[in-house]
């Protein structure tokens, strides 16, 4: 793409019309205004595409042949250990890496801080997409993917945790797909959808604090249903919930400095000047909430050590574990971000959104699978699990990449709007 | 399991004088006048009768340590001493007397609204044979396997997938992973 | 995922304020005196009395109409068989296992058997999002397959790994799990299978008060038989079916660490904040919004008094 759009001046599409006055197709602008044998030509010379190709040869098989032979014959289906990658890494990792929408929507919508609007839309399509992911992960698990409206409508469980989560990650997506339709609606030119979404931003943006305060939060209550099998310095029944929903806020923020800066490193032709230049600014302010986040979540880990008086846990391997994983996966990019800000070296920031955000999959791994059932054997997932996670991650990132190119998401629509 | 209460009807008349001259003595059965052997047979369906020889038991235990306090000898354990230390023999000192054979059925439920009932835990018949029996054979090494006492029958052998219904196909997949 | 209209994402709004509340009664009511089911029945174990003949797992084999067993159950090597360095436990081809323990305390070894503990307040029935799971007035926890989503949340909650999944099942799956034979006997004021099967009455059936009376009365009246302590009396909230023991249980592969209060206990803290985020949040957060463009509101204001200033100033201008 970067090829094409220097050699020709209309792309990449930003604008209903062409240069000669008639206007893009929506099936041009899907093509990104190449000929079919252009797009070709750009999607085989990428290696990345390549490298997803040779995930999608095996893992689809492997995806079909879990429908057909039933989760035993892609996973462990240990009974001992009955949430494995799927859940571990798609719903409980995914999520959190997911809360950018609800964070940046507040902080322009609510917070009036427009300063950060040139990353906004790309915070609420990681969001959108991150949940929506996390859905297709938890389809592949459940047993009866095809009841999944069940606990909405056929037999209801109100009193469950579960539940909760059920009905928030479900009206939540919804939300954001409310909050992301503008930028469909700009780049598919109906501009009355976009007007009726934009009267009700506040009370969408309103309910997304709502719904993903309360989801983040029963991600990690779900963990205190089993206060004696995930080990205590994992899990606490006081603030486990406190523990999901902050580390959500600084995970959600990595995401975008990490969405952000390959976007910027690898899509430099979709960026408008207006994304490119603030980037630096937004990414340090980022970083600045970020680093308050985390502060924040380890003195919420402390005092749920002190409060369950797990200070001799601390001395034990798994103690060791337990600050290593607080050490790295917290202390370290919180002080990375700090010394970014404070030197405006937003290099070090981006490395330190990476350090975080594999630390937050680290920690949801670590509760769901690793310090679970911590007197027992460690379970290590079946490689056809590995291999469907990998594969599903890999349509996240090619949808991803696929809006990105497309609705104006990093840059603005330069024709009615 | 054989009836034997007209045995012990003949025994206790033939006892009686004797005990009328030793006044001092408590009401007791003598051993020889137990048959030589029970056939057990009232509980058979997964297992055959067992043909209990009573003559050679009763060279390993006294009387008391099966029939607890109906034969009228006086009982060691000092929980039944309690109310039975002078009971005398009862009409009745087959196991199926007392030891009801339909164990936790609608009476058993029923009577244990008695507040003041103490026999709260009796076994059941099958429960009194298997205690008494297995038992006394882990204390002094008698026989303890199932099939040591009592031969499988054929509903057996399909109950427990064994013999002539043995799963097929030898090395079956371990449990799953 | 559905695609939701306004409208409908209202209702659903409405619909998760109202299930919040419904939250909220029944975390107030288990929080309080559940009374349970004071007529519910229960069985007790007793571990001194079990020689591990596998009746019981033959006769729940036949009963529930499980899967045909690996090796014969007159097969005692099954005891050795481990399986991750841990003893067999219930899978979906058996809702019950015997393990035998040898243990430094005594010269011959013990049996346990596993099956549902039929807990008074369940963690699989207060963590299905599906209500699946039923406690009958009978002492029971059965569940209905036709409503299960197969989330296994159940199988991570309940604190004695019972519930188990039928994974190789793709378009049948279901959870696989001891009903205490609620179907076929329970509900008929029978014993279940296992208590008939067993020959050395280790498992004594009866409402769960009166065999909870039946150990303490064994306990009491065989001072030095067993431990004094009935599993299951007051672990995670009781439940119908408890153990005796001659040994301290952790010996014998219990877990002496469940907590003592039912596991949804554990769970309160956060099902208590969910109204109060629901109710204060929107308020909060648009009280936020004001304050936070106020300042935008207040220079848009002088923007245009200025404005206006200005007009009124040219329009005197002119009159001038």
């Amino acid at each position: 793409m970067k090829l094409f759009s220097k050699e020709r001046p209309e792309i990449p599409i930003v604008h209903h019309t062409k240069e000669d006055g008639s206007a893009w197709t929506i099936k041009e602008k899907l093509w990104l205004g190449l000929s079919v044998a252009e797009y070709k030509k750009q999607f085989f010379r990428n290696p990345v595409n390549w490298f997803m190709l040779m995930i999608f040869a095996i893992g689809i098989p492997l995806i079909l042949g879990r429908y057909a032979f039933g989760l035993g014959w892609v996973t462990h289906a240990s009974n001992d250990y009955p949430w494995g990658l799927f859940l571990g890494f798609g719903l409980f990792g995914m999520v959190p890496l997911s809360a950018s929408g609800f964070m940046l929507g507040t902080t322009v919508e609510l917070f009036g801080r427009k300063d950060f609007h040139s990353i906004e839309r790309l915070a609420l399509l990681n969001g959108l997409l991150g949940y929506f992911f996390a859905v297709l992960f938890l389809e592949v698990d459940l047993g009866m993917p095809w009841r999944l409206p069940y606990p909405m409508f056929v037999s209801l469980g109100p009193a469950a945790v579960l539940f909760l989560v059920a009905w928030h990650v479900a009206t939540y997506l919804s939300v954001q797909i409310a909050e992301v339709l503008p930028a469909f609606f700009e780049w598919i030119g109906w501009l009355k959808g976009k007007r009726i979404i934009r009267k009700y931003v506040l009370g969408l943006t309103v309910a997304g604090i709502i719904l993903s305060t309360l989801h983040q939060g029963a991600l990690g209550a779900l963990f205190t249903y089993a206060p004696a099998k995930v080990h205590p310095l994992w899990v606490s029944s006081n603030f486990q919930w406190i523990h999901f929903f902050v580390s959500s806020i600084f995970g959600g923020l990595s995401m975008v400095i990490i969405a952000s800066t390959l976007i910027k490193n690898y899509m430099g032709w979709r960026c408008d000047d207006d994304f490119k230049n603030n980037l630096d600014y937004v990414t340090i302010g980022m970083a600045k909430g970020a680093s308050l986040a985390m502060i924040t979540y380890l003195v919420v880990k402390l005092v749920a050590v002190a409060h369950d008086q797990e200070w001799t846990y601390l001395l034990t391997g798994w103690g060791s574990y337990y600050m290593l994983e607080l050490g790295v996966a917290v202390v370290l990019p919180m002080f990375m971000f700090a010394f970014g800000v404070r030197n405006n070296w937003v290099t070090l920031i981006r490395f330190g959104a990476f350090i975080a955000a594999i630390g937050i999959i680290w920690n949801r791994l670590n509760t769901a699978l690793v310090c679970f059932n911590w007197q027992m054997y460690q379970e290590i997932p079946h490689w056809k699990e590995v291999w469907i996670t990998v594969t599903i991650y890999a349509l996240y990132f090619l949808t991803y990449r696929f809006i990105v190119y497309r609705l104006p998401i990093v840059y603005e629509w330069k024709g009615e709007r | 399991m054989l009836r034997r209460k007209t045995i012990m009807r003949t025994a206790l008349a033939l006892t009686t004088g004797a005990i009328l001259f030793a006044p001092g003595q408590l009401l007791s059965m003598e051993a020889e006048d137990a048959p030589e052997t029970v056939t057990i047979d009232s509980l058979a369906s997964l297992y055959e009768p067992v043909e209990f020889n009573h003559l050679m038991h009763v060279d390993y235990a006294s009387c008391a340590e099966c029939h607890h306090h109906t034969t009228g000898v006086k009982v060691a354990d000092p929980n039944c001493i309690r109310c039975h230390a002078n009971t005398p023999e009862g009409d009745d000192v087959t196991c199926v007397g007392c030891h009801e054979a339909d164990r936790f059925g609608k009476k058993y439920l029923a009577e244990l609204d008695n507040p003041v009932l103490y026999h709260i835990d009796k076994p059941g018949l099958k429960g009194a044979y298997h205690l008494n029996c297995i038992g006394c054979h882990q204390i002094i090494d008698g026989p303890t396997g199932c099939t040591d006492c009592h031969a499988m029958t054929e509903a057996g052998e399909k109950r427990f997938n064994t013999g002539e219904y043995a799963p097929k196909g030898g090395a079956v997949s371990e449990s799953h992973h | 995922m559905k695609k939701l209209n306004r409208r409908s994402f209202i209702k659903g709004g409405l619909a998760t304020t109202a299930a919040a509340m419904v939250v909220k009664e029944k975390t107030s009511a288990a929080s309080g005196d559940f009374d349970n089911y004071p007529e519910g029945m229960g069985v007790i174990v007793d571990l001194t009395r079990c020689v591990g003949c596998r009746s019981c797992e033959a006769a729940c084999n036949k009963e529930q109409d499980l899967p045909e067993p690996a090796v014969p159950f007159d097969d005692f090597s099954v005891f050795d068989h481990m399986h991750h360095g841990e003893k067999r436990r219930t899978d979906e081809t058996a809702y019950t296992v015997v393990n035998r323990y040898d243990t430094p305390e005594i010269d011959h070894p013990l049996f346990r058997k596993i099956q549902c503990n039929h807990c008074n307040e369940p963690a699989c029935l207060t963590s299905c999002f599906v209500n699946a799971y039923t406690k009958t007035p009978e002492g029971a926890v059965i569940y209905n397959a036709k409503v299960c989503v197969g989330c296994r949340t159940c199988m991570v909650a309940c604190p004695f790994y019972i519930p188990t999944f039928k994974y190789s099942s793709a378009f049948t799956p279901r959870i696989m799990k001891c009903i205490f034979c609620y179907d076929t006997r329970l509900k008929n004021g029978q014993p279940p299978a296992c208590v008939e099967a067993c020959p050395q009455e280790a498992l004594t059936f009866g409402r769960r008060k009166d065999v909870l009376k039946i150990g303490k009365q064994r306990i009491r009246e065989t001072p030095g038989k067993y431990v004094d302590h009935i599993y299951g009396e007051h672990e995670v909230g009781g439940t119908a079916w408890m153990y005796l023991s001659s040994v301290p249980f952790d010996k014998v592969g219990f877990d002496t660490h469940v907590p003592k209060e039912p596991i949804i206990n554990s769970v309160k803290e956060f099902l208590a904040m969910v109204p109060m985020v629901l109710t204060i949040w929107p308020g909060l957060f648009v009280g936020f919004h004001l304050l936070a463009t106020r300042k935008d509101k207040v220079k848009e204001m002088e923007k245009e008094a200025e404005l206006k200033k200005a007009k009124e100033n040219d329009e005197k201008e002119e009159q001038v």
